[in-house]
């Protein structure tokens, strides 16, 4: 977007969702509960894209936002950093499209080096920010390799909806909401076959 | 790699425009390839091989080679150079010089159907809606854990503050996933919204070197964000 579209951040605010997640943190829009995680520890993958090609091409990378959400859905001593971390953090394996390439023997010897730090740092859960981390960790490396403690992959996102303290809203608010759904689907034509109001 | 003697003429130039100038300042340390958890996964080939190769104009060997695919591009190589040659963005060029149809896996053919049809997939739009709207009664409005009464996904809303993009996967494959995000907007009380045409968020174009089709992606996303008049447009994950 800078390169081709430089115009557009002048015409619209651009947030990565670490920028999002921090915001709704630190305004109070969303609480978390970190004893929903008490007892585990948690390792974080830091993916190619938000922090050594960010960094690249924007002169940001996502390190000290990342660490601030984990921090508030585990509390800091349940943290455990691998090793190497930031910056020169190992890739998963699967970066690049080699997630949906066909060379899935390479994917997964490339994917061992990752799944030693997991094992190495001895947490039960790692949070993956990314998609395609995500799925080489949990679908294909958890399998391959022995991750020692490690039992849990889950998305950033993932990690605090788990620990978000959801208060459903007030009748008012639901009963607006419901009004502007039902004229939404009417204009596009979209019917349920058992609605519940 | 080959046995004859290299003679560096002005037909062994490089065909990248950016690059063979970088690439020539390599002093051969390997300080990329001994970084680098993919080396020795191709047979013939690491990082600095490749890097060399570019420098004597034998871009084509790399071309026809799987390195810069095996390769994730994931820059750790051109981080830790201590010439700053530019060594993602040259794999990423090369890349680009293989035949459009030799692009391994579906990554180019996901491209094609992203540009014709909006998503990676090929996911129709009315099953789109239709799917949005069963997960909202489903995942969250019904859900017993942590239920979101009043929730549903506000598609093609104007003047909404963030406009997101969907992984195709989700909606295709993993449609309980969506909910994450669904339950801090819906916690957050965010006023959000969603394209019903071209919403993918995966730029495959980015990874089988398609320039051309990953400035379409972005223009999209930006084009979808200008007719909502979303304030803020959400970069995907």
């Amino acid at each position: 977007m800078k390169t081709w579209f430089p115009e557009a951040f002048e015409e619209f605010r651009v947030v990565s969702i670490y920028d999002l997640l921090v915001e709704y943190i630190q305004s109070g829009r969303i609480k978390l509960d970190k004893s929903r995680f008490a007892g585990h520890k948690v390792t974080l993958h830091e993916p190619c894209n938000y922090f050594r090609k960010s960094a690249a091409a924007f002169g940001q990378d996502y390190s000290s936002e990342y660490r601030y959400i984990v921090k508030n859905c585990f509390e800091e001593a349940d943290i455990v950093e691998m090793y190497p971390n930031g910056l020169n953090n190992h890739c998963c394996g699967a970066g690049g499209g080699a997630w949906a390439m066909p060379y899935s023997q390479e994917r997964i010897a490339y994917g061992k080096d990752k799944a030693d730090q997991i094992k190495e740092t001895g947490a039960d859960i790692v949070v993956a920010p990314c998609h395609n981390c995500r799925d080489q960790i949990m679908k294909s490396l958890s399998k391959e390799f022995d991750m020692g403690n490690c039992k849990e992959t889950l998305y950033l996102w993932e990690l605090v909806a788990q620990a978000l303290i959801i208060e459903p809203w007030s009748e008012e608010e639901v009963k607006r909401s419901h009004a502007l759904r039902d004229a939404q689907y009417e204009r596009d034509g979209v019917e349920l076959e058992s609605e519940e109001f | 790699m080959q046995n004859e003697t290299i003679r560096l003429s002005q037909e062994t130039k490089s065909r990248l425009e950016l690059t063979p100038e970088m690439a020539s300042r390599c002093y051969t340390c390997a300080t990329c390839s001994s970084g680098c958890p993919a080396s020795g996964l191709v047979p013939g080939w690491d990082a600095r091989k490749a890097i060399r190769a570019v420098s004597l104009g034998l871009d084509q060997e790399v071309v026809d080679s799987k390195w810069p695919w095996v390769c994730t591009l994931c820059g750790r190589c051109q981080y830790a150079c201590p010439q700053g040659i530019q060594i993602l963005k040259t794999f990423r060029g090369l890349r680009s010089l293989r035949e459009r149809d030799q692009v391994p896996g579906p990554l180019h053919k996901g491209t094609m159907m992203n540009l014709e049809r909006g998503n990676n997939l090929g996911i129709p739009r009315d099953d789109f809606l239709i799917l949005l709207a069963e997960l909202s009664v489903e995942l969250m409005e019904d859900d017993e854990e942590k239920p979101c009464p009043g929730f549903y996904v506000p598609v093609d809303k104007e003047n909404a503050n963030v406009i997101v993009t969907i992984n195709s996967k989700e909606p295709f494959s993993e449609p309980d996933d969506l909910k994450f995000w669904w339950q801090i907007f819906y916690a957050a009380k965010e006023d959000w919204t969603v394209s019903s045409t071209n919403w993918e968020g995966v730029n495959w174009g980015l990874f089988t070197g398609d320039d051309a089709s990953m400035k379409e992606q972005v223009h999209r996303v930006l084009e979808n964000a200008r007719r909502l008049k979303a304030k803020t447009i959400l970069y995907p994950e």
